[in-house]
């Protein structure tokens, strides 16, 4: 199979190329032509293929496998014949949503993940700034700032749970300064720790985009907008923040949704069973599917997440007409 | 037209490759799948190297490889790895076959994999599980069904301590499990300690030992220590209190867990904090290795395990010449007496069982290992070197007769109660020690309310009993 998709690759090879192969001798004429007979209705689509197979094996089939799931009784008892499992039609669907905890970890989930990229936005935006103009040791400071963001989620939530331990460095450190903190890693300050740590570990991304977005700022206008008086407020407020709105707009979306799929901080972090608090969509499909063994019921949560969190989020991305392009245009 | 002719081949060759994928990817299960049932079990498994098995063939597997997964051994990681090896080599000569140990570090990693192979049909030969996940890897059918056939293979299934065959199966006719290791509950005391509090030894009544902790407890010293935020720990506590008072907490088709026992049994563990006192207030905070950290420091007088894998780190501590083991208390909170219908359990059935593969095509280079595994000389070795108990009758006697402080851990093993074969009880585990982790914030706090508390067993109820229901 391979040699015969050589063969037909071979025959699109552009007719340069292959003019200068000998084994291309036979085809210039018919090569020739076939590039100047492309038109728009006429594009050799089907060469798309093997990316559309690719696609189909890799996204379409688990998606699909994934929704027929969500319709069986699947448990420890039918696994083993997963196919032959009981059709039980909705009745996970409308467990998921009026009998499970669904409903509050996907507010736990969307508030966690809202709270963090607007705390994260600010931290990046200020980081990036600091860091645009040239000064001793810029290098190293912009490395630093990296940290956060390539260190394993496995090790940042392990390392913060040791220091959130109730006898640990923060409740200690707290403490000297006449702080009572209380239990950080269960009852309602669970989820703070959650908000702390998550954005400790992403803020990072955000300085990368915006930095991006500072670096395209052409330096004629820091120079225009000098030579016109500007202070650094109104040169900030109407100059700069124009170019930083697209990529920090494109990395709130992409940060918000990392937030949501974020399963390794809160399980590393608190463990299962995990205290109410902190239960998010990603969380609780794992412990639905792995540890109780109700696969049906986790498939269908999945989906139920994913058309609850569709909703804002296409309507986020209509809001902003997130568009690189049209946002630097402004 | 011609273009119209490429393009159509192509889409062709395309659809080709799709359907080739999709049916190598479904035809790689479909044989196992549909052999696997009757055919791994019966001579019928006609692709096997061993269709034509009989008891004789196993000591022939030259060129045969069985893999073992088993949890890794966070104590004693070295030894375990050599332990690997020999077990291999001996194995080798014996029967011709290797065998390859591959390590899990959790139980979910170990979970994740059971149920990955049990739905591609291949996988490991040998499991070694937990005895409270044996319900539920039977529950999979997934796992063989010893015949009496099998358990000669094994070496017979009286070389096997009784009591250790109690959670193999749902029957004495239907089991998967072949006990492998055991480690009972068990008390660790500081003698010291007692003897300046004028106490000879520990009570045997839950009530009672509260009464002596609280003498016990002052000058930086407390009287137990409870590691509440232990991910295993803790549920054990509320079964042996639930089962002393009467309550099995599954029976039949029915949950209990919002019986008044149960409740007593939660108030009573978390009272020892928010009422009596007699714990160190971080221990909310503690997983089991920081509970043993503070009496292996001298700063607890009790110390209830649930595990002996501490036994090795309590013989090198600092309280090493002071501490003894006791039984832990077999009369429930409240009660002088065990009441009527209660069972006076001294632990659960712990330990590990070994199940086999249906899908396995070695099952009978499996069962020899298995042999060698649970023979004498084996059990011996890892007793000495892993601190677990034996299950092998011979192997226990000898261990008895030369280690007599071992006694009361031996006799917690002896009078320890199988948890409820179900295949809901590891739900209905995870729902007992979601109570535990909920209600550690009102603990930390000092008061543990009980219409709260009530309302948590309520809906720890409510899943135990779904999950129940769910079963065939």
């Amino acid at each position: 199979m391979p040699a015969s998709s050589a063969e037909s690759a071979g025959q699109s090879v552009p007719s340069g190329l292959a003019g200068k192969t000998p084994s291309g001798r036979g085809g210039p004429t018919a090569n020739v032509r076939h590039r100047r007979g492309v038109t728009a209705s006429n594009r050799p689509l089907w060469m798309l293929i093997p990316g559309g197979v690719l696609m189909i094996l890799v996204i379409v089939v688990p998606i699909l496998l994934g929704l027929y799931i969500s319709l069986l009784t699947l448990d420890q008892y039918t696994l083993r014949q997963w196919l032959s499992a009981p059709f039980t039609g909705l009745g996970n669907y409308i467990e998921a949503v009026t009998d499970s905890p669904l409903l509050k970890s996907f507010w736990i989930s969307l508030s966690f993940a809202v709270l963090s990229t607007a705390a994260t936005v600010p931290l990046g935006i200020a980081a990036a700034l600091a860091t645009q103009n040239h000064f001793p040791g810029r290098a190293v400071v912009r490395s630093v700032f990296l940290i956060p963001f390539v260190m394993p989620s496995f090790v940042v939530a392990t390392v913060w749970r040791t220091m959130f331990q109730p006898d640990g460095v923060i409740v200690s450190g707290l403490h000297s300064v006449g702080i009572t903190s209380g239990l950080w890693l269960n009852g309602p300050n669970s989820y703070w720790t959650l908000v702390i740590v998550e954005i400790w570990a992403a803020w990072p991304f955000i300085y990368l985009l915006a930095l991006a977005g500072l670096q395209s700022v052409d330096h004629d206008v820091h120079e225009a907008s000098a030579l016109d008086g500007a202070s650094w407020w109104p040169k900030l407020r109407y100059v700069i923040f124009p170019y930083l709105k697209g990529p920090v707009a494109l990395a709130c979306v992409i940060a918000t949704l990392n937030h949501i799929n974020n399963f390794t901080l809160p399980f590393v972090l608190f463990g299962v069973p995990a205290p109410e608090d902190v239960q998010t969509l990603p969380f609780l499909t794992y412990i639905t599917s792995f540890q109780s063994f109700r696969f049906g019921l986790g498939a269908a949560m999945a989906f139920s997440s994913l058309i609850l969190l569709a909703i804002p989020l296409i309507i986020y991305v209509r809001a902003v007409k997130l568009d690189v392009d049209e946002g630097a245009d402004k | 037209m011609e273009t119209r002719k490429t393009r159509l081949a192509a889409l062709t060759a395309g659809v080709a490759i799709t359907v080739l994928a999709l049916t190598a990817c479904s035809g790689s299960n479909s044989p196992g799948g549909s052999n696997s049932p009757g055919g791994s079990n019966s001579p019928g498994g006609s692709n096997s190297p061993g269709g034509s098995n009989s008891p004789g063939d196993s000591t022939n597997g030259a060129g045969q490889t069985l893999t073992v997964y088993i949890g890794a051994d966070g104590k004693y990681g070295a030894q375990q790895q050599q332990w690997f090896k020999d077990v291999s080599a001996a194995f080798q000569t014996q029967t011709g076959a290797t065998v390859n140990f591959q390590t899990f570090a959790s139980g979910s990693e170990e979970l994740t994999k059971i149920q990955t192979s049990v739905v591609a049909n291949q996988g490991p030969d040998i499991y070694v599980v937990g005895t409270t996940f044996t319900p539920t890897a039977y529950s999979t059918g997934a796992f063989v069904s010893l015949t009496a056939d099998d358990w000669s293979k094994v070496g017979g299934k009286d070389k096997f301590v009784p009591a250790t065959l109690g959670i193999s199966g749902p029957s004495d006719s239907d089991q998967v499990g072949i006990p492998f290791n055991s480690g009972p509950f068990a008390m660790a005391y500081n003698t010291d300690l007692l003897a300046k509090a004028g106490i000879d030894k520990p009570a045997t009544t839950w009530d009672g030992l509260v009464a002596q902790a609280k003498k016990l407890t002052g000058n930086g010293v407390y009287g137990m220590a409870i590691a509440y935020k232990d991910n295993f720990d803790p549920w054990k506590f509320i079964w042996a209190m639930s089962r002393q008072a009467g309550n099995p907490i599954i029976s039949g088709k029915v949950a209990k867990v919002d019986d008044p026992t149960t409740l007593k049994a939660y108030q009573t563990y978390f009272g020892w904090l928010a009422t009596d006192h007699v714990v160190d207030p971080a221990s909310v905070g503690w997983n089991d290795g920081q509970a043993l950290a503070a009496f292996a420091s001298g700063k607890a007088a009790f110390f209830p395990m649930s595990t002996t894998s501490n036994i090795p780190t309590l013989s090198t501590s600092a309280v090493k010449d002071v501490y003894k083991f006791a039984l832990m208390p077999v009369v429930p909170p409240g009660a002088t007496t065990l009441p009527a219908g209660g069972v006076g359990a001294t632990s659960i059935l712990a330990g590990n069982n070994i199940v086999v593969a249906k899908y396995s095509k070695n099952q009978d280079l499996a069962f020899a290992l298995v042999k060698y595994l649970t023979d004498d000389a084996n059990q011996q070795f890892m007793y000495k070197t892993f601190g677990v108990l034996p299950v092998n009758q011979t192997t226990i006697k000898a261990v008895v007769a030369s280690t007599p402080s071992l006694g009361p851990i031996l006799d917690a093993a002896a009078g320890s109660v199988a948890t409820p074969f179900s295949g809901a009880w590891a739900d209905t585990q995870l729902a007992l020690m979601n109570v535990v982790v909920q209600t550690i914030p009102d603990l930390a706090n000092g008061s543990v309310d009980s219409a709260k508390l009530q309302s948590l067993l309520t809906a720890a109820q409510k899943t135990a009993q779904t999950s129940l229901d769910k079963a065939p």
